[in-house]
C-alpha cells in the first residue's frame, strides 16, 4: 500500500514538471505578452518592467527560477497584470471559497446521488424509478452553464429567495445555489450509475444465498450488497472531480463568489503568463490528490485490488 | 380457417419469407433496421436534420445580419427589442441591438461545426492510436495507455483556455484545440477490440497472403471496429459542443462578432435581470435541443449496434 502510493507520487511529480514546461513555452512562444498594449511602452520603461519580473533573462533560467520558487517556497511568483497582488495572494483569498462550495457540492453529488439510485433499484420499474431515470437524463442535458441561469432567474429573480452571486464571506445562502449548479448533472450521473450497479448485484448469486439464508432485507443491502454496488460509482468519481474543478471555473465567473476561477479568466483576458500558470498547476495538483485519494480509498474497499498493489 | 391462418398459408407470404431468407441481412443492414424500430432515435434524427438545415440556410431568411446594429430599437431594448416579425427580429435582438435570429445562426454554425468536424477527428485521432496500442501491444501500448492515463486525469478545459488565451479565437484553432484535448476518446475500447479480433483467422489468412501491419489494420480490422467508432463519434459529438460552449461562456471562446451557443447563453444570462429573457431562452432552446436529440441518437445507435446491448 505505502509503495503504491509512494509509486503513485512519484508519476505525479514528471507529470506537473512536463506540463509546466509545455504550458511555460507555450505561453512564452506565443505572440504579444502582459506588457503590450494599444500604445507601446517606451523602450527603457518596458527595460525596466521586463527587469523587473526576471524576463529579460533567457527562458530556461526562467524556468529554472519559476519552478525552483514553486517546490522550495511554494511560491508562484508576483501577479503580472494585478500589481499589489502575488499569485499566492490570490491563491490563499480565492481557494478557500473555491473548496467551500466544492466541498458541499461534493456532498450534494453523493448524500442525493447513491440513495436516489438505491432507491431507484430496490423499486425496480417503479415509478419512481422511471421518475429517476428521467431526471438524470434531463440533467446531463443541462449542463451547469444552461442551469445556473435558470437557477437564478427562478430562484432570485422570481422567487427572491436566494442571492443571485457573491459571496459574503461564505453564509450559506450563498453556497446552496453555486453547489446545486455545480453538482447536478453529476448528481444524476452517480444516481444513474448507482442503480444500475446495484441492480446488477442484486441478481447476483451471493444475493440469493443471503436471501435464502433468511436474513432481513435490510441486512441484505446494507451488509452485503452495498459495498460491491459502490465500486463503479467510486470509479467514476475520478472523472467527476476533474469535471467539477473546471466547473468551478465557470461557478466562480457566473456567481461571482471570489474563487480563483475569476482570477483564471481574468489572467487569460490579460495574459498574465504568472496566473495563469500557477493556477493551472494548483488546478491540476488538485486533480491529482483527489485522484490518488480516491484509488486509495477503492484498494481500502475492494479486496481485489488490494492484493495487486 | 382463421384470416391470419389463411394469410400464413398463401402464395404471397411464402413468397416474401422466402425472399427475406434468400437475401440474407447484412449487419449494417440489420442494425438499421433495429435503429429505426427506435422511434425516439428516428425522431430525433429529423430535429438534427432540422437544426442543420437552420444552420446552413438560416441567413437567407434573416432581415438582419448578424453584427449589425438595428438603431431603432437600440436603447429602448427591453420594450421594443423583443422577438417582433414586423420589424424582422424574429427572436429578438441582442443587448446591442443585433438581430438575435441571424446570430442564433451563425452561433448555431459555430458550435455545429465544432461538433461534427472536431469531434469525428479526434475519436479517429484516439482509434488509430487504440489500434496501434492493440495490435502491436508491447512497448508502444505501454507508452500510449500510460499516456493515456495521466492524460485522462488532467483538467483539460484548463489547458484549453490557457491554450485560447495565447493563441489566437478563431474557429480552426478552436477544432484544433479540440481534437488534441480529446483524443483519449474511444482509445480504450478500440484498443480492447484490436486485442481481441487480432488472433483471429482472418488476420492470420491475411498475414500469410503477405499484407503489411497498416493493411491488416486499415483494411480488416477497420471495418470490424466500425460499430465501436459510431457510437463513440455519437457520444463525443454532444461532449464537443458542451465543451465549446463552456468555453465560449467563460469568454474565451470564439471571437466576437462570430458567436456559438455558449456565447450567446452567456450573454442572456448577464441580461436576464433586465428582463429581456428572449436573449436567454432562444440560445438555450436551441443548446438544449441539439444535447437531446444528439442524446436519443446516440441513444438509438448503441441499442442498433452493440452486441452486448441487443433486447
Amino acid at each position: 500500500m505505502f509503495n503504491y502510493t509512494l509509486r503513485r507520487i512519484l508519476t505525479v511529480v514528471p507529470t506537473l514538471l512536463v506540463l509546466i514546461i509545455f504550458s511555460f513555452y507555450l505561453m512564452r512562444l506565443a505572440p504579444g505578452g502582459p506588457f503590450t498594449s494599444e500604445k507601446p511602452l517606451p523602450p527603457a520603461v518596458m527595460k525596466n518592467v521586463l527587469e523587473r519580473y526576471g524576463m529579460d533573462q533567457p527562458l530556461y533560467v526562467q524556468l529554472w527560477t519559476y519552478i525552483k520558487n514553486i517546490v522550495f517556497h511554494f511560491d508562484f511568483g508576483p501577479s503580472f497584470s494585478q500589481k499589489d497582488r502575488t499569485v499566492n495572494d490570490v491563491i490563499a483569498q480565492g481557494f478557500p471559497v473555491t473548496l467551500t462550495y466544492g466541498f458541499w457540492s461534493a456532498v450534494f453529488v453523493l448524500v442525493l446521488g447513491i440513495p436516489l439510485g438505491i432507491v431507484a433499484a430496490l423499486r425496480h420499474n417503479s415509478f419512481w424509478d422511471y421518475t429517476m431515470t428521467g431526471l438524470a437524463i434531463f440533467s446531463q442535458i443541462f449542463p451547469n452553464f444552461v442551469l445556473a441561469p435558470i437557477l437564478v432567474l427562478l430562484f432570485t429573480l422570481s422567487w427572491g429567495l436566494l442571492p443571485g452571486g457573491g459571496w459574503n464571506g461564505g453564509q450559506w445562502e450563498y453556497i446552496i445555489m453555486p453547489a446545486i449548479a455545480l453538482g447536478t448533472s453529476y448528481m444524476a450521473g452517480v444516481a444513474r450509475l448507482t442503480r444500475g450497479s446495484m441492480l446488477e448485484v442484486l441478481n447476483a448469486p451471493f444475493i440469493l444465498t443471503a436471501r435464502s439464508k433468511g436474513l432481513p432485507e435490510r441486512t441484505i443491502i446494507w451488509r452485503h450488497a452495498l459495498k460491491p454496488a459502490l465500486l463503479p460509482t467510486l470509479t467514476y468519481m475520478g472523472p467527476v472531480f476533474v469535471y467539477m474543478i473546471t466547473g468551478s471555473v465557470f461557478i466562480d465567473v457566473f456567481f461571482s463568489t471570489g474563487g480563483i476561477g475569476q482570477d483564471f479568466i481574468d489572467g487569460a483576458y490579460s495574459r498574465d503568463y504568472a496566473m495563469l500558470l500557477g493556477l493551472a498547476v494548483l488546478y491540476s495538483l488538485l486533480t491529482f490528490t483527489l485522484n490518488l485519494l480516491l484509488d486509495l480509498m477503492y484498494a481500502w474497499i475492494d479486496p481485489k485490488v488490494r492484493s495487486n498493489l | 380457417m382463421t384470416d391470419a391462418k389463411k394469410r400464413l398459408n398463401s402464395q404471397e407470404f411464402a413468397q416474401t419469407v422466402s425472399e427475406e431468407m434468400i437475401t440474407s441481412r447484412s449487419f449494417w443492414a440489420d442494425a438499421r433496421r433495429r435503429f429505426l424500430g427506435h422511434r425516439l432515435a428516428v425522431f430525433s434524427i429529423f430535429m438534427l436534420l432540422a437544426l442543420l438545415l437552420f444552420a446552413i440556410f438560416g441567413h437567407a431568411f434573416a432581415q438582419w445580419s448578424y453584427e449589425e446594429i438595428d438603431w431603432n430599437v437600440l436603447g429602448r431594448i427591453k420594450t421594443e427589442g423583443g422577438p417582433n416579425w414586423e420589424n424582422g427580429h424574429y427572436f429578438g435582438v441582442d443587448e446591442l441591438g443585433r438581430d438575435l435570429f441571424a446570430r442564433v445562426v451563425q452561433g448555431s454554425r459555430t458550435s455545429l461545426m465544432v461538433g461534427f468536424v472536431a469531434g469525428p477527428l479526434a475519436v479517429l485521432l484516439g482509434a488509430t492510436l487504440g489500434a496501434l496500442a492493440g495490435y502491436f501491444g508491447g512497448r508502444l501500448d505501454q507508452f500510449i495507455v500510460g499516456f493515456y492515463t495521466i492524460w485522462i486525469s488532467i483538467p483539460y478545459i484548463i489547458f484549453f483556455v490557457v491554450w485560447q488565451a495565447f493563441f489566437g479565437r478563431s474557429l480552426t484553432q478552436m477544432i484544433l484545440v479540440i481534437i488534441l484535448v480529446n483524443w483519449t476518446a474511444g482509445l480504450l475500447i478500440v484498443r480492447g477490440q484490436v486485442m481481441m479480433l487480432k488472433n483471429r483467422e482472418f488476420v492470420d489468412a491475411a498475414r500469410m497472403l503477405g499484407m503489411s501491419d497498416f493493411a491488416i489494420i486499415f483494411k480488416h480490422l477497420a471495418p470490424n471496429i466500425l460499430w465501436v467508432i459510431v457510437i463513440y463519434t455519437s457520444i463525443v459529438i454532444p461532449e464537443v459542443i458542451m465543451a465549446e460552449s463552456l468555453v465560449s461562456f467563460l469568454g474565451v471562446g470564439i471571437q466576437e462578432p462570430n458567436t456559438s451557443w455558449g456565447a450567446l447563453i452567456s450573454e442572456g444570462a448577464k441580461t436576464m435581470t433586465f428582463g429581456t429573457l428572449w436573449q436567454l431562452g432562444y440560445p438555450a432552446a436551441f443548446f438544449v435541443i441539439a444535447q437531446v436529440s444528439l442524446y436519443y441518437i446516440g441513444d438509438g445507435l448503441r441499442d442498433a449496434l452493440d452486441p452486448k446491448d441487443r433486447r
